[in-house]
């Protein structure tokens, strides 16, 4: 698999691209800013671009808007955000330019290689990761009063939380150590609990159960 | 009358008594020469009238002089009574007489012509009022002997004296003259009048009370004298109305600019009005107020000293702008013991009475004093005001860096470690037993260090907050907050970054108090904007009993949103929760 590596800061670009060349990605390019990236992507045709979110010249979400520009003109290419912060608004920000090879996590979740590697991976291939930390801070109550997140059980909460992820039934079968049957009848329920209209893409329902959790 | 000491003051009563005893003598002359003159004929004043002008000239003159010694109108009407008396002698019985009286008998009118114009500063303002006087100075001078050069008083009456100036009697070119002199003259009057009354309607309030009756007495003076003219030419019938009238409008002309002189001394009774109003206590009007009533101009307005800062500021302490020099408004400093204490901003019609304004401000000077005390308070606490809201400005730049330098050089550094651990962790042989669950724990510290450093640059500068807007940050940290905490936003737009700022920290502190002291099981936020004002509430369930003194974190918040003019209200009664309560106003 192809990618793209922008971040300013040269020790972490490099580190990130020697990382990922470890996990057995081709890496075709290096950027330090927003425009950067956008020469990268229209030279290499990568399938996943991995972007910090703060970058030159403003430091604040040049990252975010390269990311929007590049789904913009080439909806074929991943897109993995990485940002040391945890900001529900920017990851439903990307999600609502499109569901298909989004991803949004924190950026030390790249020490962890097996993970790094299939969330890359996912994202390529046209799924959608959250990071845990900003999925639990959805799903954290707010509402005072009847939640209909109150009226789930531990466990559809814990589906909930995986399907934000932007984890396959499969994957949360895993995770969960129970059967992809179970999963879908967890699904179903939270669907109706929360009165969404019922979604058998997994791409798709990310950003459904997203934008319910923000609207909370 | 200042720059007079008291020798020079001596020196000039004693010239003006000369001058007063030689105008009885003048007028009594007059007065003689006017009643046994040869001829009579209508237009010649009457001797009263002779007198009355001639005295009220002389009189009005050395009094104003001696009110005002500075003033140029003062030796101006005691010129114009001497050659009044002058040109009385024009009806004298021998020659000498008959031939000084002729050459001066209109030069009085330069007199009259030259008070209307530059009253009340003595000095003629424009060009046009230059032009005006030369050419009454020329008509009655000039053009006067010339036609004397060649007039025979016998011509059109044979009883009369001869003229000693005659050189050649030569009747078409004297009579040519006079004319031109009277066509000429009557021109000069039409013009001088219609000034005076654009000056009457365009005076401001505090000149009116000054320069109507002058102005008005000018005007019908000229306008009797343009008419009388006119009459001659052509004959009219009771043509010595306008004579007459004229007569005694030129007698009211110096009275009028005396009384104008010695207006201070007729407002000594307003001044003893402002010294009892001022000395009632709690004095429902303001200083000013009584001052600009006292010196008769509702424009006026007062700006005290303000030592620390060398300059004027208003009763509100803010600063006061003063006047450039030969604008449309004037400024006169009230000094107190050497200092200033502060600066009347006036119309400058008020400058031609110094004296009232120095009296009013000598019967204002404590109150003045107290007041300027007063002004430089507010002065010092708008001051205060603003060193504060900058106090909060460096800290939220410096808090800024803060977060800058953690974020560029900690946090990166660290994610880097993060990354070798990562590689590291994917070299290791595949039965290092040992080592594997140790860089895994260290894997995981790190990740716990760095999500605690993300914590603190977050609670140093919401990055969220400058790039999103004050809802979304207030949205993220009530998602993070350690209670439930329910948030209603009725907030649409970017407000200023301080408010901002302020705002959020004020959230984010009472959340932090309630999570930790009230017990509370949940908490309500509101933002809302509307009317310029952002209103900040955050209300828990706990068990009450907060006060801002207790612990830094509200004390700090206090300063913080009271720099900027805000307030903030903490009500936490026992047992029945805390709310904070913040008013941001937004202008």
């Amino acid at each position: 698999m192809r990618v793209v590596v922008a971040d300013d800061a040269v020790i972490l670009r490099e580190g990130l691209a020697r990382l990922l060349r470890e996990a057995g990605f081709d890496v075709a390019g290096l950027a330090a800013d927003g425009s950067e990236l956008l020469d990268q992507v229209e030279r290499n045709h990568p399938d996943v671009a991995i972007v910090d979110i703060r970058m030159p010249p403003t430091h604040t979400d040049e990252g975010l808007q390269a990311a929007k520009a590049i789904r913009q003109r080439h909806p074929e290419v991943g897109i993995l955000v990485l940002s040391q912060h945890v900001h529900a608004r920017y990851a439903l920000e990307l999600l609502s330019a499109g569901t298909e090879g989004v991803g949004y996590l924190l950026k030390e979740r790249v020490s962890d290689l097996a993970g790094l590697a299939s969330s890359v991976r996912q994202v390529g291939e046209g799924g959608s990761v959250l990071d845990p930390a900003v999925v639990s801070q959805l799903v954290s109550r707010r509402r005072l009063g009847s939640d209909p997140l109150e009226q789930l059980t531990d466990r559809e909460r814990d589906v909930l939380t995986l399907m934000a992820e932007g984890r396959s039934n499969k994957a949360i079968a895993d995770r969960l150590f129970v059967t992809e049957h179970t999963v879908e009848k967890h699904v179903k329920n939270i669907f109706a609990t929360l009165r969404l209209p019922p979604s058998a893409d997994d791409h798709r329902r990310v950003l459904a159960v997203v934008t319910y959790l923000n609207a909370q | 009358m200042t720059g007079f000491d008291k020798a020079e003051r001596r020196e000039l009563n004693t010239r003006l008594i000369a001058l007063g005893m030689l105008g009885i003598l003048a007028g009594v002359g007059a007065f003689w020469v006017v009643s046994h003159r040869a001829v009579s004929i209508n237009e010649i004043p009457t001797p009263p009238v002779v007198l009355l002008v001639g005295w009220s000239c002389i009189g009005s003159g050395l009094l104003s002089w001696q009110a005002r010694p500075d003033n140029r109108l003062g030796p101006v009407m005691v010129l114009t009574g001497f050659a009044w008396f002058a040109s009385v002698l024009e009806v004298g019985n021998n020659p000498a007489e008959y031939t000084i009286g002729t050459a001066f008998q209109l030069l009085f009118l330069v007199g009259f012509v030259y008070l209307g114009l530059s009253f009340p500063s003595g000095r003629l303002p424009t060009v046009l009022d230059r032009v005006l006087v030369a050419a009454t100075l020329f008509l009655v001078t000039v053009v006067q002997l010339a036609a004397l050069l060649f007039f025979d008083p016998h011509s059109d009456c044979d009883s009369c004296a001869a003229n000693l100036l005659e050189v050649h009697r030569d009747d078409s070119l004297a009579y040519g003259l006079g004319a031109f002199q009277q066509i000429a003259g009557l021109a000069v009057i039409v013009v001088a009048v219609g000034l005076l009354a654009v000056r009457l309607v365009r005076a401001s309030r505090p000149q009116r009370r000054a320069v109507i009756p002058v102005l008005l007495t000018c005007i019908v003076a000229f306008a009797a004298l343009g008419a009388s003219v006119a009459a001659d030419a052509v004959d009219a019938p009771h043509r010595e109305i306008y004579g007459r009238v004229a007569g005694y409008a030129l007698a009211v002309i110096p009275v009028a600019v005396l009384v104008a002189f010695l207006q201070r001394r007729l407002a000594r009774g307003a001044v003893a009005g402002l010294v009892v109003e001022l000395g009632e206590p709690q004095a429902a009007v303001g200083l000013a107020h009584a001052l600009s009533r006292t010196l008769g101009d509702p424009s006026l307005s007062v700006g005290y000293w303000f030592a620390a800062e060398s300059r004027y500021v208003d009763a509100d302490g803010k600063p006061v702008e003063l006047p450039e020099p030969g604008g449309v408004r004037m400024s006169t400093v009230v000094e107190r013991g050497g200092q200033p204490v502060a600066v009347l901003i006036h119309d400058p019609a008020l400058q031609y009475n110094a004296e009232l304004i120095e009296s009013v401000c000598a019967a204002a000077g404590l109150t003045l004093e107290n007041e300027r005390l007063q002004a430089e308070l507010r002065a010092r606490l708008t001051e205060l005001q603003a060193s504060r809201a900058r106090l909060v400005e460096a800290t939220d730049t410096e808090r800024r860096r803060i977060e800058r330098d953690l974020h560029d050089g900690t946090q990166q550094r660290l994610v880097s470690i993060a990354i070798s651990l990562g590689l590291l962790e994917s070299k290791l042989p595949a039965g290092s037993a040992q080592a594997r669950p140790l860089v895994h724990e260290t894997r995981e510290s790190l990740m716990a260090a760095l999500a605690e450093l993300r914590e603190l640059t977050q609670g140093i500068h919401p990055t969220i907050l400058v790039e999103r807007g004050l809802p979304t940050a207030l949205d993220e940290l009530c998602r993070r907050a350690a209670l439930p905490a329910h948030l209603q936003l009725d907030l649409d737009r970017r407000l200023p970054d301080q408010v901002e700022t302020a705002a959020y920290f004020l959230v984010s502190e009472a959340l932090t108090n309630a999570a930790k002291h009230s017990h509370a099981s949940e908490v309500r936020v509101t933002a809302a904007y509307a009317g310029q004002v952002l209103t900040v509430e955050v209300a828990d369930d706990g068990i009450g009993g907060a006060a801002v003194g207790r612990g830094t974190g509200l004390r700090g918040l206090t300063d913080r949103v009271e720099a900027l003019g805000a307030t903030l209200t903490v009500s936490s009664p026992l047992g029945r929760g805390t709310t904070v309560h913040a008013e941001f106003p937004c202008a």
